[in-house]
């Protein structure tokens, strides 16, 4: 992947590819739902505004401006009517990125953390591009770094993300509560993670962030090597995270291994969908651009169903 | 261990080429860093250990049967048994003496013993023998030569202490003789004994084959302080017609110490009837007395006891007593008794009164008012220079005398022999034969062997030389007769006739003083007695016997029952059928304590018993020399001797050979490889 601006003034520039950006840019990054904000732009207000685009009308009630009220009903049906229009407006987006050590795995290629960073850079650029506010937390246990939500924080937000080392063991349910009690606003949220635990837990974990109408993306990153598990010689298997060692055969493994782990990307789809939330597994072998366009036309899609 | 051929060791190197391939391969094992094993966890774990174990199970068999293999090919064998073997010159033949004398009852001697016994056995090894025997008075073969240590040791376990005495030439013979039959090439014999010198000689003539090595094993300690009862003697008075006795005990003291306040006691019929103090000075001996008592019963039991000490044994005596049983005595004569001066049988009637063991009953009795009827129930009968009795002509004294009767013919001037009962008669009547040079003649021979003679066998034992003899009755002895003294002239003296059960004999000059001054001398009283007690065939019963000494059934002073049914209760309790039949009939007394005989069916109030002791001899502790004792048996002095014999070593191939391990070794190497391939098919399948 080509990168943008190596060694350039803005740390984190480098992740943003131009090739995804240009495939990206033809498409509109859309919130599920309204999200209000101040600014007018691509999203849907959550208020009924000065906008051009009518939505619907309603009673009149004493105190309403009556500059809005539709004279040209009254003077069909002789009854006050207000004209209610819905106003576009920006809103916030976060990225909740897991720095734990589990997030360092590589089986070749980049490793999942320099792809959760891509991931974030390209989808940040593009809420930056459409003037929403973007904000990032890193985590792994507990919280690493927090960016803030704002319209200038582009810029800290790559910092954060180039400064981001895979450093301790993570864990899902700690951070993700404290992030929950933070976010006062509707907002944008995409949680990156290789998910590292069970679907239930992980599930309780991440519905706190789905309170307040935010609108959450699940993106599920996994190498290559741990979803086809296509090792060969009995090896000692270190976890990254604890360290433990077990002594493994593969060859007698790998069919038991890849079933588990397809039941647990099966499990953490029904899950995510029941309770609305976008879920997406990136496998780091495959371009990014590729991912990122797949998901995004999933979503209009699955917006205009809405 | 050693092996025959130990180059074939260097295959063992082969070992280590596995346990390389394993460690390099352990070297390079990657370790591969995985963000989580939290799904290989939850894969059955066994899978993934199991298979690594039965990979090392397999790399177990295969080094271990590689090792089997090269182990068996080295033909191993046990250098230590045989240098042990070589150096002790082969397989032992050990024989183990052990005393179970009454002297080893001291103290804890019998424990020490024991566990000597055992030590000794316990050496056995290998093809090792090993006889137990126990030796006391004589030597018995408990266990023969065997290997099986849990025989012999039950055996030691199971042997107890006797009342017998100590000799050690039986033991010795016997292991000899069982040495001497060994073909083992080591020959050894222990002996655990407390060593008392008095069971040892020094005349034995054993001489344990060429090569034995004697361990002489002492249990005796430094104290032989031992109190002990070796006889008891009785003063027999005549009180209203019945005996009265007085009961004197030797006591001895064998230890330094001077022994006070040692109570002695009485007991008869279990009765204790009296009890002294008694002090018995170091290494010295006391005698106490005890009141007088009657003898009013047969087989009166009495014991004397003197304190305790560490052999109890011989600190009690027993001992039997019955009322003397006087001898009956009829002298016939040629007048009635007149105790004048020239009664004929003033004399030996005044003999025969004197004395109570025995008492004599004497009659005195004319020849013409004999009767047979006057022969019942007498011992004896004295023809004191009297002719024949008419009465006892035609057999009847010839009938008593085959019944056992004892006839004593005092030949005088008037003695006659009738013709028809020459037979009993030693000899044939001839004329009268004077000495008349002077001082007369005198007697020139006695036969001492004869039991009437014996107990004057000791130098001047009598006097007999002093008695003058003027005149006799010259007899002609028969081919059957046995002469028992002779004058100086050579004519018989005194002639003997066995008829039947009993005896004649014939004194050749008169009973009085007529024709020889004989009862003038000293001799004349106790020469009287003698006859009268080996014609009537008396037999003092002893008080007690010795353990060890055999009681002759037949004897006259044990008469119990019929031959048929008698038993004996010995002292443990044991009852013993008495032997039956025509054959010997003895009893081996080898306890101490009381034997009772009793007839069967029969309710005696007081069967006979018999009274037996230890022998004294068992009380002296004293301890002889070991090694001379070990030199005279052996023919070299010292325990330590180590064999002579120069044995054949035994080569490494004769070892290999007969231990054989290289057969097991190869077996168990192909097991192991069989395993190993049914095995590792198994885990490759999987």
């Amino acid at each position: 992947m080509a990168r943008l601006a190596e060694g350039g003034a803005i740390p984190g520039a480098r992740f943003v590819d131009p090739t995804v950006l240009a495939r990206i840019g033809k498409l509109d990054l859309l919130a599920r739902t309204v999200v209000d904000g101040f600014i007018n732009g691509l999203h849907r207000a959550p208020f009924f505004g000065a906008s051009i685009d009518f939505a619907e009308h309603r009673g009149y009630v004493p105190g309403d401006d009556i500059r809005r009220v539709d004279w040209r009903l009254y003077a069909r049906t002789d009854k006050y009517y207000v004209k209610q229009y819905e106003a576009d407006t920006n809103t916030n987006f976060s990225i909740l990125l897991d720095v734990s050590k589990s997030m360092g795995f590589s089986s070749g290629g980049p490793s999942k953390l320099e792809y959760a960073c891509y991931l974030a850079a390209c989808l940040a650029y593009m809420a930056h591009r459409q003037r929403d506010r973007v904000g990032i937390i890193t985590f792994d246990d507990d919280i690493v770094d927090y960016v803030p939500v704002s319209a200038k924080h582009f810029d800290v937000l790559l910092h954060t993300l180039d400064r981001a080392k895979p450093q301790r063991a993570g864990s899902l349910v700690g951070p993700v509560n404290k992030m929950a009690e933070h976010f006062k606003r509707r907002s944008v949220l995409a949680l990156i993670s290789d998910f590292y635990e069970e679907p239930d837990v992980i599930l309780e974990a991440v519905k706190p962030l789905s309170f307040l109408g935010n609108d959450l993306m699940v993106f599920h990153v996994l190498d290559r090597g741990e979803i086809e598990f296509n090792y060969d010689d009995a090896s000692s298997f270190e976890d990254l995270e604890s360290g433990e060692q077990i002594p493994i055969v593969p060859e007698a493994l790998s069919v038991q291994y890849r079933a588990l782990m397809q039941e647990h990307i099966s499990a953490l789809t029904t899950k995510f969908s029941e309770h609305r939330m976008d879920y997406t597994m990136l496998n780091t072998s495959l371009p990014l651009d590729h991912a990122l366009f797949t998901y995004l036309a999933m979503r209009e899609r699955m917006m205009r169903v809405r | 261990m050693s092996f025959l051929t130990p180059a074939f060791l260097i295959g063992v190197s082969a070992l280590t080429i596995p346990v390389l391939i394993h460690l390099i391969q352990r070297e390079r094992k990657r370790v591969v860093v995985f963000p989580s094993l939290m799904f290989l966890r939850r894969i059955p774990y066994q899978s993934v250990r199991r298979r690594s174990i039965r990979h090392w199970l397999l790399l177990c068999l295969r080094a271990a049967a590689l090792l089997l293999l090269v182990a068996a090919f080295a033909r191993p064998f046990f250098p230590q048994g045989a240098l042990a073997a070589r150096a002790t010159g082969g397989t032992r033949e050990l024989v183990v003496l052990l005393d179970q004398s009454a002297s080893m009852g001291y103290g804890d001697r019998w424990q020490q013993a024991r566990d000597a016994a055992h030590k000794a056995i316990d050496s056995l090894t290998g093809d090792d023998r090993a006889t137990l025997v126990l030796f006391s008075r004589n030597a018995e073969e408990n266990v023969r030569a065997t290997g099986d240590r849990l025989r012999l040791n039950q055996a030691v376990d199971a042997a107890k202490v006797t009342s017998r005495s100590t000799r050690y030439g039986p033991a010795l013979k016997l292991a000899q003789s069982i040495l001497s039959a060994s073909s083992q090439k080591r020959k050894e014999v222990v002996v655990v004994s407390d060593f008392q010198k008095t069971g040892w000689t020094g005349s034995e003539e054993v001489h344990l084959p060429e090569g034995t090595v004697l361990t002489p094993v002492s249990v005796a300690g430094t104290s032989t302080a031992n109190v002990s009862i070796p006889s008891v003697a009785f003063a027999r008075t005549s009180f209203s017609g019945q005996d009265r006795l007085t009961v004197t005990a030797g006591i001895v003291n064998r230890g330094a110490a001077a022994v006070n306040g040692l109570t002695t006691s009485l007991e008869i019929d279990g009765h204790q009837i009296e009890t002294k103090p008694v002090a018995v000075p170091g290494n010295g001996s006391t005698s106490v007395s005890f009141a007088a008592f009657t003898l009013a019963d047969s087989y009166v039991r009495g014991t004397v006891r003197a304190g305790t000490d560490p052999m109890p044994q011989d600190n009690t005596f027993h001992f039997v007593l019955t009322p003397g049983r006087p001898v009956s005595v009829l002298v016939v004569t040629t007048r009635e008794a007149s105790g004048d001066r020239d009664d004929p049988s003033l004399y030996l009637a005044k003999a025969l009164s004197i004395g109570t063991t025995p008492a004599f009953q004497v009659d005195v009795v004319s020849a013409v008012r004999m009767s047979p009827a006057m022969l019942d129930k007498r011992a004896v009968v004295v023809l004191n220079d009297t002719p024949f009795p008419p009465a006892l002509a035609g057999g009847a004294l010839k009938k008593f005398v085959e019944q056992g009767g004892g006839v004593l013919v005092a030949l005088g001037e008037h003695s006659t022999w009738p013709a028809n009962d020459a037979a009993l008669l030693p000899g044939t009547l001839t004329g009268t034969v004077d000495r008349p040079d002077g001082r007369g003649g005198a007697l020139g021979f006695l036969d001492y062997s004869h039991p009437v003679f014996e107990v004057f066998k000791a130098p001047h034992g009598g006097g007999f030389s002093s008695a003058r003899v003027l005149r006799y009755r010259a007899l002609t002895a028969t081919a059957t007769s046995r002469v028992l003294a002779r004058f100086d002239d050579g004519a018989a003296a005194a002639t003997e006739q066995k008829t039947g059960l009993g005896r004649v004999i014939a004194w050749n000059t008169s009973m009085d003083d007529s024709w020889s001054d004989l009862p003038t001398k000293p001799v004349y009283l106790p020469l009287v007695h003698q006859l009268m007690r080996y014609l009537g065939r008396y037999e003092e019963a002893p008080a007690w016997r010795t353990v060890g000494q055999v009681l002759d059934l037949t004897s006259g002073s044990i008469l119990v029952g019929s031959r048929r049914d008698r038993v004996a209760l010995t002292p443990a309790g044991k009852r013993v059928t008495l032997p039956t039949g025509g054959g010997p009939e003895f009893l081996e007394l080898d306890e101490q304590g009381f034997y009772e005989l009793r007839s069967t069916g029969t309710a005696e109030a007081r069967p006979p018993a018999v009274a037996v002791d230890i022998d004294p001899a068992e009380s002296d502790l004293s301890v002889m020399d070991q090694g001379e004792f070990t030199a005279a048996v052996t023919g070299h002095a010292g325990p330590q001797a180590t064999s002579t014999a120069v044995q054949e070593p035994e080569t490494p191939q004769d070892l290999e050979r007969r231990q054989a391990l290289w057969w097991y070794l190869l077996f168990g190497g192909i097991l192991l490889l069989a395993t190993e391939t049914i095995l590792s098919n198994r885990i490759s399948r999987v």
